[in-house]
């Protein structure tokens, strides 16, 4: 890891110096957006194909099980390995990812054994997996990084602090054997402990201790004061590390697997028979899916994660009809979601207006007593404000949306509504009942509705040149007559299906 | 012997009264012997912890029986907002805070279905969409509450994970009351709630009011998920909801007693696991009860008669050694016939192909019945055997004309169970007839 | 150009499906029992029989989607993996999700996924071949349509486009006229027609016995087993019928008479 986020600095020093990116990496906000964004656009691009698969809650299975992997792989690696793991060892991820991925293939044998519903199987696999982990957390894990309420939220917010030094220049690492000139040393009691002893007690034995004897890294160096010139150093934030990892490795599986993965999703049946193993790449999904949701437990916990592969897609699967749009738009709209996200949490809502502000006002008009400072989780607010995106799109999508759906069917009803009256105009035309039929003041009779809407319809028509009146009788254009016959010809002379 | 009571009945009765007295016997060899000591609080959290198991037993085997465990899963997250803002509101009082909760699911499921209804959203991912977002605005309300400089929110987080301990004398009471009422309202509807969870559409065809019963009983299944929100929370409420059901329809196909013995299983695991997190107040009791909920049903699905898996297992493999013979002969013969001369070798492959590991047996014991003989790698009919294969197969024919002609010939109406002999159940007059035809046939 | 093997060894033609011994079980009881199947080159081959007498199935496990119980399959004296290129394949209708995001000329193309192989991209140059199959099919201004827009026939004419794409020899079609519209019926049977002559073998797996004849020239009769296989005039007799059917072929049609007649 600590090579790769090297690699990924020395890029980074081709367009920037480094006191900017440590000042841009410092900030809190600027670390949560990116591994927010991250994050969504991975969970979006994978998402989006569970969604078409009719898997969407396979994420929430993935999330449950890959939460009972890290704790699993972590006490595993401290107790029994006696290792100090962090959350992006590569084999705890590792670890937990294989997890998921055989819990997946676990519960699809369950429903498959036909005693227990598929339904039945999941709702209660999920709440088993988790809780089997909340207890082995609460009862045997005493880890700053691993409690209840990082389960939950997750630490997104405090992502920026937890790094790792990168040292360019004046890299100078000290180490302070007895022998060194700053050496210091203080007197301690070296047989105090084992005899229960106090250090003024007789029989206490003393000896010269080094207090700061060691290895120095070159920021621990300067920071200790031991360096004359200051090391060009860069803070790394750790989880941007892996995050990116894990993205890349997304974007290359869909990218490259695109074709086969669009296949395979459409039409099963036909991908096996063209040799694409859609098996594998069920279980290639399978994998990457718990990949992102370990990489992601992190920062947003393991039961949020499942917002930002739900969420993003489904609100791009109302506005495109490409899966190739599909794509692109439901990672914008996860990345915009962690953007805005994290101004959410501090209380502005895309810059708009301040949720302090309506806090003040509801207490004014309702006397609430409620605190007037927002200040909330970030990863909440990301899935939250993804929320807001998929709501726009669902009332907004200018195909599917709802007020578009109902504009158009309000349309379709007054096409319909002038047809009706072009049609009876054009049957009786010409005929012996016209003056009954077709009088001006009398048409309202013949229709369903009120005098007055027959009278403005009427007007219309009128206006559009669809209708002419004569003699008080009313009769249609040329161009009315050739409306009429091309509604019989495109809407009554359908095909007929046969059952 | 009960009169009027079937084997299984008995067994599902006799199943209720054993676990009913291990519990009875539990509590005095908890206090005697374990040391545990029922003062005040513990008591009050174990009977809110059984009350709270029995409803939600009860009403989740409808949620079982009508395929909404999901939908449950969702509804439980969708409660944390409706909690938070209740909280905010009116402090923490737990009336307002299950109406809060009740409030927010309810939102949650009118927004699912809206969401079906008008977009190519399929409910999986409605249901997710709701989860998840309903859930994130619980956490940033709580996130916010917490903030807040008086600490008076202590407790609420319990709504997450649930915490017994947190279970006062007055909130047993509400339970019990609220518990009480839905517990009436079931009995009074029994027979409607019966009739659209097993067959909605015929209901509808018989005049009942399909929408209304299905939506009051959706609000009895949110009720109960309310209820149980403080002792499970949000994250592992459905599993409280679901597995009592789940373990109990192993036992029996009767609805009264998976009704009855889910509200046990679920009244043992919410007692157990109340009791268990009272003890130690660092084990949030959610998980505990849906450990003990999941040992009910791992032991049901294994041993329950007739459908657990033990039983699955053994009946297989009486089965197969049972018609393990009489198939391979079918095999052989019919192998042999399509090959032109019944003396015709069979390689043991294609056997295994269409038969897997029952092949052995069955060879084994028409060796023994001197029906089949090894031919150079293969098996190969005898005298016997052919004999033994044309009266199958006479049989297999007589069952096709009996299916072909039971309406023109007017016969007696029997099961089709093609390994038996059809001679054996039809009346003889009705043979006369089939042979005659079979004659026809052949001719 | 890809290319069929001509001859066999001994100089023949092989026929286009050969079928020896395919058994398909499910939990021990068998779909499709000890079939051996001949079908010869360029002929339109109907596959008929009752309700779960393994028609499906059958094509299934020819193209190796299910597993096999027993038994070997050829194409053009081939096995599977290697005839691959030269197989096409219509599944039901109902067998995807018409809500995919994605336009007909894109499923069409799909058709030409095998020919490229893994990870390649389509081009200009498929887009042209899926072109002129829309046009086949009478499609060619519904291309950039979203197929959930698309009515039931087009549907299935969309389908009917993909396989022409692949450009194969023998052609599998799972029951492509349930529930469509006269011009698709018309629409499809035409190019099936249009296969045939020019060289290539279609099977169809078919429930209407009614245009057997007037469709077809070759029928294969299975209910579990082959009941008989052959030219339409031979093997399309009422008595082979009624070993397929049962009784019920007779009652079927003695329940249509009576219906025609009280309608006249």
């Amino acid at each position: 890891m600590f090579e790769i986020e090297g690699l990924f600095i020395k890029f980074l020093l081709n367009f920037f110096s480094n006191l900017e990116i440590n000042t841009f990496l410092r900030s809190p906000q600027n670390t949560a957006t990116i591994i927010g964004g991250l994050i969504a656009i991975s969970g979006a691009l994978l998402g989006t194909f569970l969604l078409l698969r009719g898997m969407s809650l396979t994420s929430d299975a993935i999330s449950h099980t890959v939460l009972l992997g890290i704790v699993v792989a972590f006490m595993v690696l401290t107790q029994l390995l006696g290792q100090e793991p962090d959350l992006s060892s590569p084999w705890l991820i590792i670890g937990a990812a294989a997890a998921g991925v055989a819990t997946v293939v676990l519960t699809e044998a369950i429903y498959r054994s036909g005693l227990v519903k598929q339904d039945a199987a999941l709702g209660l696999a999920f709440p088993l997996m988790f809780a089997i982990a909340v207890i082995l957390v609460s009862r045997f894990v005493q880890d700053v990084h691993m409690d209840e309420d990082a389960v939950m939220i997750g630490e997104i917010g405090v992502a920026w602090a937890d790094t790792n030094s990168h040292c360019l220049e004046n890299c100078e690492a000290v180490t302070i054997t007895p022998d060194s000139p700053e050496a210091e040393f203080s007197r301690q009691c070296t047989n105090c402990r084992e005899l229960g002893i106090g250090p003024r007690d007789e029989g206490a034995v003393f000896s010269e201790q080094c207090s700061n004897c060691g290895e120095y890294s070159p920021a621990q160096a300067w920071q200790a004061g031991l360096l004359e010139t200051e090391p060009l150093l860069i803070f790394w934030p750790k989880s941007i590390t892996v995050m990116t990892l894990i993205t890349l490795l997304t974007l290359a599986f869909v990218l490259v697997f695109f074709k086969e993965l669009k296949l395979s999703t459409f039409d099963p049946a036909l991908a096996a028979a063209l040799g694409f193993r859609p098996g594998v790449l069920h279980y290639a999904l399978m994998v990457t899916i718990s990949l992102v949701a370990v990489g992601a437990f992190e920062a947003v916990g393991s039961i949020l994660v499942i917002a930002f592969f739900i969420i993003p897609p489904a609100a791009a699967y109302i506005l495109t009809d490409n899966l190739s749009r599909m794509l692109v738009i439901s990672s914008l709209i996860g990345a915009a979601g962690a953007y805005f996200g994290y101004d959410l949490a501090r209380g502005s809502v895309l810059g708009l207006f301040q949720v302090d502000a309506v806090l003040r006002g509801l207490n004014r008009a309702f006397d609430l007593k409620l605190a007037e400072t927002w200040n909330s989780s970030i990863s909440a607010s990301m899935v939250l404000m993804m929320f807001l995106f998929f709501f726009a799109a669902w009332v907004l999508s200018p195909k599917y949306g709802l007020l578009s759906t109902w504009l158009r069917r309000q349309n379709q009803e007054k096409n319909f509504d002038i047809q009706v009256i072009l049609a009876h105009i054009f049957n009786h035309e010409g005929t012996d009942k016209e003056r009954e039929e077709l009088a001006v003041g009398t048409l309202y009779h013949h229709f369903r509705w009120p005098a007055s809407t027959t009278r403005r319809m009427i007007d219309q028509l009128l206006s559009n040149d669809l209708i002419y009146i004569k003699d008080g009788i009313v009769r249609l254009t040329s161009d009315g007559k050739e409306r009429v016959e091309v509604f019989r010809e495109t809407q009554l002379a359908r095909e007929t299906v046969i059952q | 012997m009960l009169p009027g009571f079937s084997p299984e009945d008995r067994r599902v009765w006799l199943l209720i009264g054993a676990i009913t007295l291990i519990t009875l016997l539990f509590l005095p060899y908890s206090q005697f012997v374990l040391g545990v000591r029922y003062d005040y609080t513990l008591r009050t959290v174990a009977i809110g912890g059984s009350l709270l198991g029995i409803i939600s037993g009860v009403l989740g085997c409808f949620a079982v029986l009508r395929q909404q465990s999901l939908m449950g899963d969702a509804l439980s997250h969708a409660a944390l907002p409706g909690v938070a803002i209740a909280f905010l509101l009116a402090g923490r009082e737990l009336g307002f805070l299950l109406i809060g909760a009740g409030v927010a699911s309810w939102l949650g499921v009118q927004f699912i279905r809206l969401l079906t209804d008008t977009t190519r959203i399929k409910q999986d991912t409605a249901m997710g969409i709701v989860l998840a977002s309903w859930f994130a605005a619980g956490i940033a309300l709580l996130a916010y509450i917490q903030a807040r400089p008086d600490a008076s929110q202590a407790g609420l987080d319990t709504f997450i994970f649930g915490q017994a301990a947190a279970i006062v004398e007055k909130d047993v009471r509400l339970i019990a009351g609220i518990g009480l009422a839905t517990m009436f309202l079931l009995v009074l509807f029994w027979k409607e709630f019966k009739l659209i969870t097993f067959d909605a559409e015929f209901a509808g065809a018989n005049g009942f009011r399909v929408n209304l019963f299905s939506t009051l009983l959706s609000t009895l299944i949110v009720v109960a998920i309310v209820l149980g929100l403080q002792l499970a929370g949000v994250i592992m409420m459905v599993g409280m909801l679901i597995a009592p059901g789940i373990a109990a329809r192993q036992w029996t196909n009767k609805l009264t007693q998976m009704v009855t013995l889910a509200a046990i299983f679920g009244g043992f695991s919410g007692g157990v696991g109340a009791i268990i997190s009272a003890l130690d107040t660092d084990l949030p009791t959610g998980p505990m009860i849906i450990v003990v909920a999941f040992l009910l049903v791992v032991i049901s699905i294994s041993i329950a008669p007739q459908r657990g898996l033990i039983w699955q297992l053994l009946r297989q493999r009486q089965d197969q050694k049972r018609f393990a013979a009489q198939m391979v002969l079918d095999d052989l013969f019919h192998y042999a016939y399509d090959h032109d001369s019944l003396s015709t070798v069979v390689p043991e492959s294609f056997l295994k192909g269409m038969r897997g590991s029952a092949v052995k047996q069955g060879l084994q014991q028409l060796v023994n019945k001197d029906q089949v003989q090894p031919v150079n790698g293969g098996w190969q009919l005898t005298e016997a055997g052919r004999q033994a294969a044309a009266d199958n197969a006479t049989n297999t024919l007589m069952w096709d004309l009996y299916r072909q002609y039971n309406q023109t010939l007017d016969l007696p109406l029997i099961a089709e169970d093609r390994q038996r002999d059809i001679r054996e159940l039809l009346p003889e007059t009705a043979i006369h007839k089939l042979e005659k035809i079979l004659q026809e046939e052949l001719a | 150009m890809k290319s069929k093997p001509e001859t066999s060894e001994n100089g023949e033609t092989p026929d286009a499906l050969v079928i020896d011994d395919l058994t398909v079980a499910y939990n021990g009881k068998p779909a499709i029992w000890d079939v051996d199947l001949r079908i010869p080159e360029g002929v339109l081959t109907a596959i008929v029989g009752p309700n779960g007498a393994g028609k499906s199935t059958l094509i299934k496990a020819a193209l190796q989607l299910i597993p096999r119980a027993a038994g070997t399959v050829r194409f053009f004296g081939l096995p599977y993996e290697k005839a691959r290129s030269f197989v096409g394949y219509v599944p039901q209708r109902g067998s995807v999700d018409w809500d995919f995001p994605t336009s007909v000329i894109d499923v069409v193309t799909m058709g030409l996924y095998g020919q490229l192989g893994w990870i390649r991209r389509p081009g200009g140059k498929e887009h042209e071949i899926a072109m002129y199959a829309l046009e086949q099919v009478g499609l060619e201004d519904f291309a950039n349509r979203q197929i959930s827009q698309l009515s039931g026939g087009q549907q299935q004419r969309t389908f009917l486009a993909r396989a022409l794409v692949q450009d194969a020899q023998i052609y599998f079609m799972d029951e492509p006229f349930a529930a469509v519209d006269a011009v698709t019926e018309r629409a499809i049977i035409a190019i099936m027609r249009e296969l045939r002559d020019r060289g290539k073998t279609v099977l169809v797996v078919h429930h209407d016995l009614q245009t057997i004849e007037e469709y077809f020239d070759w029928v294969t009769l299975l209910n579990v087993e082959v009941v008989a296989s052959g030219p339409v005039e031979t093997t399309f007799t009422s008595e082979k019928l009624r070993q397929t059917y049962g009784g019920r072929v007779s009652y079927l049609y003695e329940d249509k008479v009576k219906k025609t007649a009280e309608a006249g």
